[in-house]
Formats: structure tokens, C-alpha cells, sequence
């Protein structure tokens, strides 16, 4: 982490930037097109078909194996800085997808989104509550567990962990069984998907309310459906997961306020910095959604191009090349030799509290969710 | 002889260091290794709005701070209790075992530490088994009392 | 000599105001390219289905609103948690004035989804194709 300066800090990028815009391109023009047509086990197309393998997975595959095989489980010097703007990417891919609703389309989906989310939201935060103090979990860790558990994994334990004062090396531990309860989900769902034949919206739908990191939703959905268009998979994800994400702030301010009125206040962010909610939204709001929602408008107002016009293609096309890239740098974020050591309480907690969820949320699409979609 | 102790919070570490150092009459450096591993340990994360990285990024870091200054002070009374002449030295690395591993091919005959080692990320990590495979130096683990 | 390394942002707001820029240039630059650059346009199938009725022939001018062709498809839906298939048409009309420079298929032919080149089109400069 050395601190570069203006061009040098811009130069420092390329390497690793190189390494996952080359690995994409090669993805996509000769491994994308070589899968569909290899015959294995006899069966034409075999890894596409049974495997579900497609640009999104491998990309996210190709980037573990670069972290886990190549580097020997660093990220090397020379990789961080561009493999840092993977984070860039995967926001500018999040706003482009707002160019796939107008905004009544948003608005009749959003509100079975809103609906789904704090019933499980609250459910979720509840049951760690619950859960992490009969266990006898400390309370900071409890409060840690039930915000990540309850909206938005990793991003939601990292935002509430100052606040009620965690451990930074219990976070760790946290983080580490969200990532891997995250992964795991990941490779299984489109699996679950298509063994119940869910449908797109059902997927979203699921996917959206129940997976225990938001960072991993968008990559679920595409390895359910590759194809960005209204009505896919991703499509649905993305509204659940813009509403998850717009919900961490007053999730972090609750689970806060709880954690910080036990015996322990005094140590907890109080007096001067008392917390309030307007200050919360101000820290932790993630600014690019409000890209995503200009996205909408611009697309209800038909400046992208009408529907199904070779212009809104282009876009969507961009968009993929765009998540692709960005799903490389995702994928070489993930350390198995630092998942594998997950333990102890968070671990209990986030496997007990992640699996309920998942299965609950399963539930509940199967049975009250159409497989029909809204738009 | 010149003895490396790398530290984390365990006191057997210490102890073990400090004794070893009194009985042979050797030097006995302490390496402090703060963790600046936090930023890419949570790097990939895009959901974290506004301040939350940098608050937690701050959080951590102050917490490395007052570890490392928890960790000095508490090697520093025990060498002096022993009568032990004790060398401190700090750095900041995203790869603590690297680190480990560098100062000790700097002269040293002996490296002690703890195993498990629980200073900063590494406690996610495996830096025995990664210092084993690569030691200049005889190693010497002392188990944790935990 | 340890403290100045520890030093990072201490906000993400640049990030997102940069992924917001990033966007916004990436937008303009395919709609100005869709809109002036791009030297014509070809209509591929937006569903695998069956050309039944075309309406262009080459050289033809067309207006905004134009039907250009009328293809059959399966339309899959759930209806009541099943999945139901029947046949549909549907119309595919210009969506800018322009001319057809040329014409790959004709009625009868079955289409698949992006892949089959259908025609080919010019459109007037500045209007999104």
C-alpha cells in the first residue's frame, strides 16, 4: 500500500486491470463458444447444459483461480491496485442495469420487494438476536451478526462493526462465514433453480431475499440467466437488491441502538457523536443507487432507445462486458485459505441464521409467489 | 546469539522469549507486524456507502495501534523484569508471515512465536506453516494458552 | 515510518461519483455512435419464431412507425404456476425513418433470436435506431 501519486496511481492500475479485461475477452470469444459445442461424457455441450457454466461463472472462477492457484493466495503488488476497480465496475454495472425498468415497472415490482425484505430483514435480525445471546455470543458480535445476516453480509457487518464497538478480529471471522456461506450459495442455487424450474422472476425473487450477501445476488442471478434484458432473472435481483441495499442504513441504526443500550453504553458511540439517523443515512448511503434510479428515468423517458431497439442491445451489451470484468476482480477477492479457517461463534450463528433464511425464503416463493411475473 | 520474538497477544510467546534470551545471555529483538491487510480484506466489497469503508478501514487501524502498543509495553515489562536487553521494532505489511520471514534472515539464530499466531488478519491465516516452510532460522512455536 | 501507510480514503463517494461519470461517458459515447457514427443497422430476430409477413423490399424508404415485418413465435407464459405455450404474432415496426439498403430473408423462414440477419437499414442521422 504504498502511496502513489496522480499518474503514478493511475499507471499502478493497468497490470491488474490488463489481467481482467484480457481474461474476460478470452472467456467470452474462445472458452464461451468452445463449451457450448465440447462434447463431455457424451453429451453435446455438457458443461453448459448440466454445468450451467457460462461467462459470468467462469469469470468469477477464473478470478479465484488466479488468487488461489497463481498468486499462492495473495493478491500480488503488482494486481492490487487494478483489481482494486473491480468495485468500480461492478457499481457502473449496477447503475447500467436501471436501463432495464422504466418507472412503473420499478414501482409494481418494488413493493412485493419492499414487502419481502422487511419481513425478512426483521425475521432474520430478530433470530440473531435471538440465536447469538443464547449462545452466549457477545453482544457487539451479536449485533454484527444480526446486521449482516439480516441485510446485506459483509458490507452490513463492515458498516455496523465501528459502531458497536466488535472486535476487529471477530469481524473477521464473521466476514469470512458470510463470504463462504455467500460462495457456496452462489454455485448451488442455479442448480435448485433449475431442479424446481423457477422461473426468472421466482429466481430474482428467491435469490434476492434470501442470499446473506448482496454482493453475491447480481452474481447469482446471471449464473441462473446470463442475459440482461427486462424480465431475466437479474432483471427482478437487482430490484430486491437495490432495496436491501437502501435498507443497510437503518438496519446499521437499529441493530446499533440495540447493541449500544446494554450495560456496555459507555464504550458504544455515544455523548458526541450520538447516533441519529440522519447521520447514519449520511455515512452509509451508497451514492451510485441514485445513478441507477437516474438510469430508470432516462430509460422511462426513452432517451436510451424504445424497447427491443439495437441501441438499448448496445447498451446492454457494454453492460455485460462491464459485470464481466468486474466479476473477475470479485472472484480474485476470494482467499479459500482465509474462508476455511471461518470459526466459532460467527460461524454457528451465520450458518444457522443464513441456511434458515435461504430455506424459508425458498419456501415462500414456491408457495405464495406466481411464477408468472408482473411485467 | 541473536533471538527474533514476533509478536501477538500471547504471553507464553513472550515469556518463552525472554527466558531463552536471559539463559543464553542473547539479544532479543521484538517485531511488531501492523496489519495494513484490512483494505483488501474487505476490498471487494461495492455495497459499503459513503464513510462505512473508511470509518471501519479507521476503526481497525486505530485497533492495530493500540495492540501494538499493548504488545510493546507488555514485552518491554517483561525483558525488563528478566533484565533483558530488548529491541523493539515496528512495520506495517499486508503480509505479516513476508514480513516475519524478512527480519528474521537478517542474523538471527532464533525466531519465537506463538501458534497459533493471532496478530492482526493472520489469524485468518496459517503463518506457522508458512514461516515453517520458509525460515532462515531455527523457529521455536510456543503453544497459546487459550 | 509505519503511520503515513495506513492512511486510506476515508470516503467511497468519490468512487461512486465516479462510476456514475464512468456511466454517463459510456451512455453518451454508444448513443452518439447508435446516432451519428454507425453506418446502418441490422435487424436480427428479438424471439426464435417464424417470419409470416414482410413489408419492406430493398431501396424502400420508411417512416418511424413503419411495420417492417410480422413473425410468429411460441409465447411461453405461466399461467396459474404452469407453463403454457401457444402461438403468437407479433409486429416489429421502425423505430426511426431510414431506408432498407437490404433485405436477407424472406416469409416462411424460420428465425433465430439474434442470430438470423434479417434486413438491413439505414436511418436518418440523429435519431436512435
Amino acid at each position: 500500500m504504498e502511496e502513489r501519486k496522480g499518474m503514478a496511481q493511475i499507471l499502478a492500475i493497468i497490470p491488474g486491470l490488463a489481467v481482467m479485461v484480457g481474461t474476460l475477452y478470452l472467456l467470452r470469444t474462445f472458452v464461451e463458444p468452445w463449451m457450448k459445442d465440447a462434447v463431455v461424457f457424451g453429451q453435446k455441450g455438457w458443461l453448459v447444459q448440466v454445468l450451467s457454466l457460462n461467462y459470468i461463472l467462469l469469470s468469477i472462477i477464473a478470478g479465484i483461480i488466479y488468487r488461489n492457484v497463481f498468486f499462492g493466495g495473495k493478491i500480488p503488488d503488482w494486481a492490487e491496485a487494478g483489481f482494486r476497480t473491480t468495485r468500480l465496475f461492478i457499481k457502473s454495472g449496477v447503475i447500467m442495469l436501471g436501463c432495464l425498468y422504466t418507472l412503473q415497472k420499478l414501482a409494481k415490482v418494488g413493493g412485493i420487494a419492499i414487502t419481502l425484505i422487511s419481513v425478512f430483514v426483521f425475521g432474520t435480525v430478530l433470530f440473531v438476536i435471538w440465536y447469538g445471546k443464547r449462545i452466549g455470543m457477545e453482544r457487539s458480535m451479536v449485533g454484527v451478526m444480526a446486521a449482516a445476516c439480516g441485510v446485506c453480509g459483509v458490507s452490513a457487518a463492515v458498516a455496523t462493526s465501528p459502531g458497536v464497538k466488535a472486535k476487529p478480529s471477530e469481524v473477521a471471522l464473521a466476514i469470512a462465514t458470510i463470504l463462504g456461506f455467500g460462495i457456496m450459495t452462489m454455485f448451488i442455487s442455479p442448480f435448485i433453480g433449475k431442479a424446481l424450474s423457477m422461473s426468472d422472476y421466482q429466481f430474482g425473487a428467491w435469490v434476492g431475499t434470501g442470499i446473506l450477501n448482496s454482493g453475491q445476488v447480481l452474481a447469482t442471478c446471471l449464473a441462473f440467466n446470463p442475459t440482461f434484458a427486462p424480465g431475466t432473472a437479474v432483471a427482478y435481483g437487482e430490484i430486491w437488491n437495490v432495496v436491501r441495499v437502501i435498507s443497510i442504513p437503518f438496519v446499521v441504526f437499529i441493530v446499533t441502538t440495540w447493541a449500544c443500550k446494554a450495560e456496555a453504553a459507555e464504550s458504544c458511540a455515544t455523548g458526541a457523536d450520538k447516533m441519529s439517523l440522519g447521520k447514519v443515512f449520511k455515512d452509509r448511503f451508497p451514492v451510485f443507487v441514485l445513478g441507477f434510479f437516474g438510469m430508470t428515468a432516462l430509460s422511462s423517458l426513452g432517451w436510451l432507445g424504445a424497447e427491443g431497439s439495437n441501441t438499448l442491445h448496445l447498451i446492454r451489451d457494454v453492460m455485460s462486458w462491464i459485470f464481466g470484468i468486474g466479476l473477475v476482480g470479485q472472484g480474485a477477492y476470494i482467499d479459500f485459505r482465509e474462508l476455511k479457517t471461518a470459526g466459532g461463534k460467527p460461524l454457528k450463528v451465520g450458518l444457522v441464521a443464513g441456511t434458515l433464511k435461504y430455506v424459508v425464503a425458498l419456501l415462500v416463493i414456491m408457495f405464495f409467489v406466481s411464477k408468472d411475473a408482473s411485467f | 546469539m541473536r533471538i527474533l520474538l514476533a509478536l501477538d497477544d500471547s504471553a507464553q510467546a513472550m515469556d518463552a522469549a525472554v527466558r531463552l534470551a536471559s539463559e543464553r545471555g542473547a539479544g532479543l529483538t521484538a517485531l511488531f507486524v501492523l496489519d495494513t491487510g484490512w483494505s483488501v480484506y474487505i476490498g471487494s466489497d461495492f455495497l459499503l456507502g459513503s464513510h462505512a469503508r473508511g470509518d471501519f478501514l479507521e476503526y481497525t487501524r486505530d485497533d492495530e495501534y493500540s495492540q501494538e502498543h499493548k504488545a510493546l509495553a507488555e514485552i518491554k515489562k517483561r525483558a525488563q523484569v528478566a533484565g533483558v536487553a530488548c529491541e523493539v521494532k515496528t512495520v506495517a505489511s499486508r503480509h505479516i508471515a513476508d514480513e516475519i520471514i524478512k527480519e528474521a534472515a537478517q542474523g538471527y539464530d532464533l525466531l519465537v512465536m506463538a501458534a497459533p499466531f493471532r496478530r492482526g488478519l493472520e489469524v485468518m491465516r496459517d503463518a506457522p506453516s508458512a514461516i515453517l516452510k520458509a525460515a532462515p532460522c531455527d523457529v521455536l512455536f510456543v503453544r497459546g494458552g487459550e | 515510518m509505519s503511520k503515513g501507510k495506513m492512511t486510506v480514503f476515508k470516503t467511497d463517494r468519490h468512487e461512486d461519483m465516479a462510476a456514475m461519470v464512468f456511466v454517463s461517458l459510456v451512455t453518451v459515447a454508444v448513443l452518439l455512435y447508435m446516432a451519428y457514427i454507425v453506418p446502418n443497422i441490422t435487424i436480427t430476430p428479438t424471439q426464435d419464431g417464424k417470419l409470416v409477413a414482410l413489408k419492406v423490399a430493398p431501396d424502400q424508404e420508411i417512416k418511424k412507425g413503419d411495420l417492417l415485418y410480422t413473425f410468429e413465435y411460441k409465447d411461453k407464459k405461466f399461467v396459474d404456476g404452469k407453463l403454457e405455450e401457444k402461438l403468437a404474432t407479433k409486429d416489429v415496426k421502425a423505430s426511426t425513418n431510414g431506408k432498407v439498403l437490404s433485405v436477407d430473408v424472406k416469409e416462411g423462414d424460420t428465425l433465430k433470436k439474434g442470430k438470423t440477419k434479417m434486413l438491413v437499414l439505414d436511418h436518418e442521422k440523429g435519431t436512435l435506431p
